[in-house]
């Protein structure tokens, strides 16, 4: 990974104070590169080591590897690379889909940890060390969401449908025996556009029996 | 004349889509997920203005950025940009981030103008002439029938009463693009997120100068499209030019949400000053409506009024408005969301004035000689019962003390659907049993292609999982464009022409070898009946076919497609009258739509077409900024769709008795979504004792309609 000295050398006073991009940047970055010796629980901690230390940044080309559905993977991305378009442009995963871009809609989401997570406002630098699930890695036999979704139509034109199917696993696996309202409050981070919901809830509760085996 | 099977094995069934799991597991390539080898990352440069000239435009900097591969000017000095997201210029380089950075570093010097983007500032007194020299408007000539004033003055209760419903765009969640590829000097491939593959295809090659023939539409599947993805589209066309001076290298050009917005298509909106009026005894005598629409910077925002009642003389007249904003498109059922909620609204207040219940209001003023007239009557009844009208509704205003007031409200609605006469489908047998079908039509998320294979196994005797269903590929035999809920009608029967003939050409090929007459032969179960007694497998009789396959092309027939429909839906709301905030608590929708091929799949279009109409009753809304021209909420959180939490408990219900599945394959895309928001509308006016008449009904119109009645002292 590519780091630099984040004082300015020759850059105008006051360059290094105060908020900017770059701090944001660096506080995020470095928590990862530590996540990646100390494990994941203990990024607050390695935040707060972090703001300690040295601080580094990145900038320009960064050479990162990410753990992405069990396999490790290289790419060069930019430290404002999301964690979106890394998987999409540089790593040809592309279940999690582009749609608002800004945290609104959900079609993007990433289990990251175990987490449900935004991926379009995500860092790719930040999530190194991590483990990170797309729903390409999901079980697609008969105990799995996304048979769920094909058996009970939860899906039209299908592009919102890969978060719906990741939030969907992220909520079983917290909440095995989700009640209608648990489903809605579960899955109210995505919007379809097609109108599928009535087939997502069903698909989500079809999941969970199917889950126990029943 | 073509009959459909009368016992079908398949037909009529709950089948899942044949790529729902593919969907489902994110392994699908959509065309915004293709990245062919060498693909380079465009991004479109749009107006950030309302209204403004380029003076001039230097893309020497960004040509110099890293990564840059081309840049490609669309609004040279000299152009003016006529709305926010009209495209100026695009570029492509190795990464999505290089390139943003370089649409960024285009040197545009513009001269801003001044601009309308609402209706009231079109048509305000010394507003700037955008479009026309007769004040941004284009006034219709009346349609007139027999003398409406004069029956109007003879009316025993009149009403008259101005309601308004706002622009809305599509929100296709997979934008408006495609990736455009030079295969070498004189070919071109595009993976195109498209409802229309064969139209996409002819206008790319004829921007690029290119034979027709020599470029090629793909699109296996794509992110939804309502009505606004009917070609290339400039940043299309900008795409294969990128291309073009990159040396052919893949160009993938997606739209941003903001643009997607603001110049990829919307529903135009609608006002219209009804007066209508009735008997004593509840029969309607005429109807007098001024109606206006914006439908952007040139097109018109037409929409049908009267709608559906019986005809009485009436009169229409209708302007368009104008403004600097990105043009209006088709969109899931064009003009008739709007027309059925300023019709059913204005139902709905005369039925109150003369204290009918409206259910029997409307059924009274049906037209007597439409066949369409028995089906909302056993429609209504249906509905009625699934919502509990007689139980549960109270008239107008007489819904309590508390500040939670329950509603109903109901609205029924139209649509013609039906197909295209002349689309093809090609059905191919190969001699080791696997069977395809081929159109150049696609399949939008409605369910067509699986559609396609019901058909095809159906008349087999197949499994629908033996059947390859090829469709979204502009090189496949012609096939239908995805609009106007003609998809299925327009494609069921080429697929049974093509799928018979093909069977019968198998028949009469290995009939001999059976010591069998072609007309004894059957086919069930995945087997070669003689005289009703299974003699082969299908893999077998397959075989006997040796090195030639079968392939016939199957046209139109007869028979087997109808147009025409009609629904009704009801709506339950609940409305808290301090903060204005509608909870909707059930919707009850009835369908007809002829034969249906895919129980499963019909149930989740009229799912979405009520929850789409939901959105349109409740949320939707672009809001435009009059002091700036822009856009204020281009986004998914403040253009407000709905979500899980905010979906009721929906029923849907085919109406089906045998003479409607008679009629044949109409299709069911649109007519769902026509009424729901007009008897939300109703709805919330039941429950709250007061016309809201300005859609959505959003906490802000609620309480504004609430405010208005008290200060007239009417509530």
């Amino acid at each position: 990974m590519t780091e630099h000295d984040p004082k300015p050398k020759g850059g105008p006073a006051g360059a290094a104070s105060g908020h900017s991009r770059r701090d944001f940047l660096r506080g995020s970055g470095l928590a990862a590169a530590s996540a990646v010796l100390t494990g994941p629980a203990t990024v607050a901690l390695d935040e707060a080591k972090a703001a300690e230390s040295d601080p580094k940044v990145l900038s320009g080309d960064v050479r990162i590897s990410l753990k992405v559905n069990g396999e490790e993977r290289s790419c060069t991305v930019e430290p404002r690379s999301t964690l979106l378009d890394t998987l999409r442009n540089r790593l040809d995963v592309t279940g999690p889909k582009r749609v608002c871009d800004r945290a609104s809609c959900g079609a993007c989401t990433t289990i990251i940890d175990g987490d449900p997570v935004y991926s379009c406002t995500t860092l790719a630098v930040a999530c190194q060390g991590k483990k990170i699930e797309t729903l390409e890695s999901f079980d697609t036999g008969e105990k799995g969401v996304p048979h769920a979704f094909h058996q009970n139509d939860g899906l039209m034109c299908g592009y919102c449908t890969p978060g719906f199917v990741t939030a969907c696993k992220a909520l079983l696996d917290e909440n095995p025996n989700p009640s209608l309202e648990d489903v809605k409050r579960g899955l109210d981070g995505n919007i379809c556009r097609c109108g599928t919901y009535i087939g997502v809830f069903q698909a989500a509760l079809a999941a969970a029996k199917a889950m126990k085996g029943a | 004349m073509a009959v459909w099977p009368s016992n079908p094995r398949l037909i009529g069934t709950r089948i899942p889509r044949i790529d729902g799991l593919g969907k489902a597991s994110g392994r699908t390539k959509y065309p915004s997920d293709v990245r062919p080898e060498g693909t380079l990352f465009g991004v479109m440069l749009y107006s950030p203005y309302a209204h403004a000239k380029v003076k001039s435009i230097d893309t020497t900097a960004a040509e110099k950025m890293p990564g840059v591969k081309a840049v490609h000017v669309i609004a040279g000095a000299g152009k003016t940009l006529r709305y926010q997201g009209d495209d100026i210029a695009a570029v492509a380089a190795e990464t999505e981030e290089q390139a943003r950075d370089a649409a960024r570093a285009i040197q545009v010097d513009y001269e801003v103008l001044p601009h309308v983007v609402t209706e009231s500032q079109a048509t305000a007194e010394n507003a700037p002439q955008i479009v026309r020299d007769a004040g941004n408007q284009r006034r219709g000539r009346a349609t007139v029938k027999g003398k409406p004033e004069e029956d109007m003055a003879k009316a025993d209760v009149t009403i008259e009463a101005t309601y308004s419903l706002p622009v809305i765009t599509h929100v296709c969640l997979e934008t408006h693009g495609l990736t455009a590829r030079w295969d070498d000097s004189d070919h071109i491939t595009a993976w195109a997120s498209t409802q229309a593959v064969g139209p996409t295809a002819s206008q790319l090659a004829d921007a690029m100068k290119l034979p027709a023939s020599n470029v090629r539409v793909l699109t296996e599947v794509m992110g939804g499209g309502f009505g606004s993805k009917f070609g290339p589209d400039v940043w299309g066309i900008t795409a294969a030019e990128l291309s073009k001076k990159a040396g052919g290298r893949p160009v993938r050009m997606f739209l941003d949400r903001i643009q997607e917005h603001l110049a990829a298509g919307n529903r135009p909106s609608a006002i219209g000053k009804v007066k209508l009026g009735a008997s004593k005894d509840g029969k309607l005598v005429a109807m007098i409506a001024e109606t206006t629409g914006v439908g952007g910077i040139s097109r018109g925002a037409q929409f049908p009024l009267p709608y559906i009642y019986m005809d009485v003389p009436a009169s229409r007249t209708h302007t368009d408005i104008f403004v600097n904003c990105g043009d209006a498109r088709a969109m899931r059922a064009p003009g008739h969301p709007q027309g059925c909620a300023i019709m059913e609204a204005a139902m709905d207040d005369l039925a109150d004035k003369l204290g009918i219940d409206p259910l029997e209001f409307r059924l009274k003023n049906l037209p007597p000689d439409d066949f369409k007239t028995p089906v909302y009557m056993a429609e209504v009844k249906m509905g009625a019962e699934l919502i509990g009208w007689s139980a549960n509704r109270q008239p107008r205003g007489q819904n309590g003390k508390g500040p939670i007031r329950r509603g109903l409200g109901m609205a029924l609605h139209t649509w013609g659907g039906g197909g295209a006469k002349d689309k093809q489908v090609a059905c191919i047998i190969n001699p080791d049993g696997s069977v395809e079908v081929r159109s150049a039509t696609q399949d939008l998320g409605t369910g067509a292609r699986t559609v396609l294979a019901i058909i095809t196994a159906e008349l087999l005797g197949l499994k629908v999982s033996d059947v390859k269903s090829n469709i979204g590929d502009s090189s496949f035999p012609p096939g239908q464009n995805s609009g106007g809920s003609t998809t299925t009608p327009s494609m069921s029967p080429p697929t049974f022409s093509a799928v018979s003939e093909a069977r019968d050409e198998l028949f009469k090929r290995i009939a001999p070898g059976l010591n069998a007459q072609p007309a004894d032969l059957t086919l069930k179960d995945g087997q070669v009946l003689v005289k009703g007694e299974a003699k082969m497998s299908w893999k077998d009789a397959c075989r006997k076919l040796g090195m030639m396959p079968i392939s016939v092309t199957g046209k139109f027939q007869e028979g087997l497609s109808s147009v025409g429909v009609g629904g009704c839906q009801f709506a339950d709301v609940s409305v808290d009258i301090e903060t204005g905030v509608v909870k909707i608590n059930k919707m009850v929708a009835i369908q007809d739509t002829g034969l249906i091929i895919d129980k499963l799949t019909w149930e989740s279009q009229v799912y979405g077409g009520v929850i789409g109409g939901l959105n349109y009753g409740l949320f939707e809304e672009r809001v435009m900024d009059p002091t700036t021209g822009v856009m204020l909420n281009p986004d998914m959180e403040l253009y407000k769709l709905a979500g899980a939490s905010d979906i009721p408990e929906i029923i849907v219900r085919a109406y089906e008795p045998d003479e409607v599945k008679a009629r044949g394959v109409i299709g069911v895309g649109e007519p769902p979504t026509v009424s729901t928001a007009a008897a939300i509308g109703n709805a919330v006016t039941n429950a709250i004792g007061v016309r809201v008449t300005e859609w959505p009904m959003s906490p802000r119109n609620v309480l504004n309609a609430l405010a208005k009645a008290s200060k007239e002292g009417k509530a």
